[in-house]
């Protein structure tokens, strides 16, 4: 219809215009960062830790009496979870992967070369740790019973075998990872492993660290006093066995006590619990500037026809039909939300340049910018439907009746 | 042209029924120029009003143009506004936002009218109220005479076959109105139906017929045999 005219009426209200446009550009800049945000940590949280995670828990058991022998305990602890109907399999373990705490190293091609090395999780395990955690071994072997070393804290470990994740392999042998099985690595301490399978994933115990696909399992198995069980069942066994396992070992009456039994899903949702409350966050955000944007709009467009319902009504007498001043306001606000989306998407590759910089982020997928400008035209739209239907609903009288 | 018969006009409020128009009655033919006269709040406004399709009557007849309009919806009404109807205003009722062409503009793009041939018309029909000089002026750079011409001129544009005036001369001192009323006088002469309300008893003395309201009624309907001058 008439894009020229409306422009130019609309180019002599400037300030409310403007404000409004300029609202428009915040709330898109800011609303496609936050969904761009929101999804690179949805993203970093459905990676997969590379667990049968639905189907895992583990439990603790801390010894506190002087009669308490960690390995007769922990011996028994194993036979008997491990004869209840429904276990898959069991093992020890010196860290959960994913949940905030456990122990890393640095491993290389050289001895004592700390800064030929790269980092890793190190994980200590028995023999039963790949079918435990339900993990892919994709090249070499998984731990014999004779690899497993049992120990005190002070136990000669100069030597053992190592099964690696793929990426911490590729780490080390660029482009020949998938080639480690048989080759030796060294930590500091002039500590000596020799690769013996790959797995193809293990995440660390820590899900901000920017190795987190980097772990090394070691079978080795430490009296510390305290024992973690990680425990895998059959599917949907999970939560009986949970409390039965529990039950049978607080039984036994060594002198410990049981704790932390957790399924494994619980405690990864834990870890990310900061992740999820900043969406929710970012949510909020987004829903209330919308909010905020869309009633600026509406007052925007209220305002604006209140003051011209006389012209409205004379628009009406001239020939312009409801439909016509319906389509004038619609076209109006388009005319508005489309400065403000234009300019908002100058703002949002800006700011996205400043995260990139600032945060080490990866850039924004293209058409985020092209996604958010369409969102915030329908939400203008949406806004200036009522007042548009409002404004056509002026009399044609009115021309001649209002002063 | 026009032809009301028993028209009735009653406005309800909760508290009082105004009866605008009583059972009023009147032909106006082609080419005529009637001015309508009357006191305040007597219904000339009302009358004028569903005349040019802003309102509608409450019982009667309204044939314009031969066709029967109560049967009309509102989207056939500002259609049949549009193409056969010019209005003027007491206060003008320009669109002080844009400039006198666009002012012209608006009954042409609501008829749909070709760009090109919008420009050559409202260039004609601002150059005919003696403005042409001025189209990308605002209204309020103007006076009120001038701003009454180029809502003349967007009344004019799209050469309706009927021209409805409530008070045209009512913001304008004597002089200016002198202009204005030559102006309607020659619109009259080349053809277009004029109605049109005055205070003005001079005004309405030199028309060729004048109606008098009273009430919502007709009380004096008076024919010059030739115009005054
Ligand atoms: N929308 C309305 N609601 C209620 N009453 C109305 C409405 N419009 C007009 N009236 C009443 O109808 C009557 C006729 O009004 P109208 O405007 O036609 O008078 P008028 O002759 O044009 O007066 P004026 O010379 O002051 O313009 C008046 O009593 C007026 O108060
Ligand atoms: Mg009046």
């Amino acid at each position: 219809m008439e894009f020229g005219p409306i422009l130019r009426a609309l180019l002599r209200n400037k300030l409310g215009v403007m404000l409004i446009a300029l609202q428009i550009a915040f709330t898109m800049t800011v609303t496609v960062n936050a969904v761009y945000i929101i999804d690179q940590r949805s993203e970093r949280m459905a990676r997969p830790s590379g667990l049968d995670e639905a189907n895992i828990f583990h439990l603790s058991s801390v010894g506190y009496g002087n009669n308490f022998n960690e390995s007769v305990a922990s011996t028994e602890d194993l036979a008997l979870i491990k004869a209840i109907p429904g276990v898959v399999d069991v093992t020890v373990m010196n860290a959960i992967p994913v949940s905030g705490s456990g122990s890393s190293t640095g491993v290389g091609i050289e001895p004592d070369r700390p800064e030929t090395s790269v980092q890793t999780a190190m994980y200590t395990s028995d023999e039963n740790v790949l079918n435990a955690l339900g993990l892919n071994l994709v090249s070499g072997r998984a731990f014999s019973t004779n690899d497993v070393r049992r120990g005190g804290r002070d136990m000669e470990r100069s030597h053992s075998v190592a099964i690696l994740t793929t990426a911490l392999a590729e780490r080390i042998y660029p482009g020949e990872g998938m080639q480690a099985v048989g080759r030796t690595i060294h930590s500091p301490g002039g500590r000596t492993m020799e690769i013996i399978g790959l797995v193809e994933r293990l995440q660390t115990p820590w899900p901000e660290s920017s190795f987190i696909e980097q772990s090394m399992l070691i079978p080795e198995v430490v009296d510390d006093g305290s024992t973690l069980y990680i425990v895998r069942t059959v599917p949907g066994e999970r939560d009986r066995i949970m409390t039965e396992v529990e039950e049978l070992l607080a039984a036994q009456g060594h002198e410990r006590i049981l704790r932390n039994n957790r399924a494994f899903e619980e405690t990864r949702e834990n870890s990310y619990r900061l992740d999820s409350v900043m969406a929710t966050i970012l949510y909020v955000v987004i829903g209330t500037l919308m909010f905020i944007t869309a009633m600026g709009i509406v007052g925007l467009a209220v305002f604006s026809i209140n003051r011209r319902r006389k012209q409205i009504g004379t628009r009406r007498a001239l020939g312009a039909t409801r439909p016509d001043i319906l389509r004038y306001f619609l076209l109006e606000n388009l005319l508005i939300s489309g400065s403000g989306v234009v300019l908002g998407a100058v703002l949002t590759l800006a700011f996205n340049m400043f995260l990139v910089q600032t945060f080490d982020m990866p850039r924004i997928d293209w058409f985020y910018a092209p996604v958010g400008m369409l969102l915030l035209i329908i939400l203008g739209q949406l806004a200036s439907l009522a007042p548009a239907a409002k404004a056509s609903g002026i009399a044609p009288a009115l021309a001649t009746r209002s002063v | 042209m026009l032809k009301m018969h028993n028209i009735n006009k009653v406005f309800r409020t909760e508290v009082v029924e105004t009866h605008a128009l009583r059972d009023f009655s009147l032909h106006v033919a082609e080419g005529e120029f009637v001015t309508v006269t009357g006191p305040s709040g007597c219904g000339k406004t009302t009358f004028l009003n569903i005349a040019g399709l802003l309102e509608t009557a409450s019982s009667g007849q309204y044939l314009l143009d031969g066709e029967d309009v109560s049967a009309l919806n509102d989207f056939q009404r500002a259609k049949m506004r549009n193409q056969k109807i010019g209005f003027i205003f007491q206060s003008f009722n320009l669109m002080p936002d844009l400039n006198l062409f666009d002012n012209v503009d608006v009954p042409l793009r609501y008829r749909g009218v070709k760009a090109a041939e919008r420009k050559d018309r409202i260039e004609r029909a601002l150059d005919a109220v003696g403005l042409l000089s001025r189209k990308k002026h605002l209204p309020a750079q103007l006076s009120g005479g001038q701003q009454q011409r180029v809502a003349i001129a967007r009344a004019l544009v799209g050469e309706p076959r009927f021209l409805l005036a409530d008070e045209p001369t009512g913001n304008l001192d004597s002089n200016t109105a002198e202009g204005v009323m030559e102006l309607l006088h020659s619109i009259n002469s080349q053809g277009t139906t004029i109605i049109m309300v005055t205070h003005d008893a001079v005004l309405a003395s030199r028309s060729a017929r004048n109606i008098q309201i009273l009430d919502g009624r007709i009380i004096d309907d008076r024919r010059a045999h030739q115009k005054a001058a």
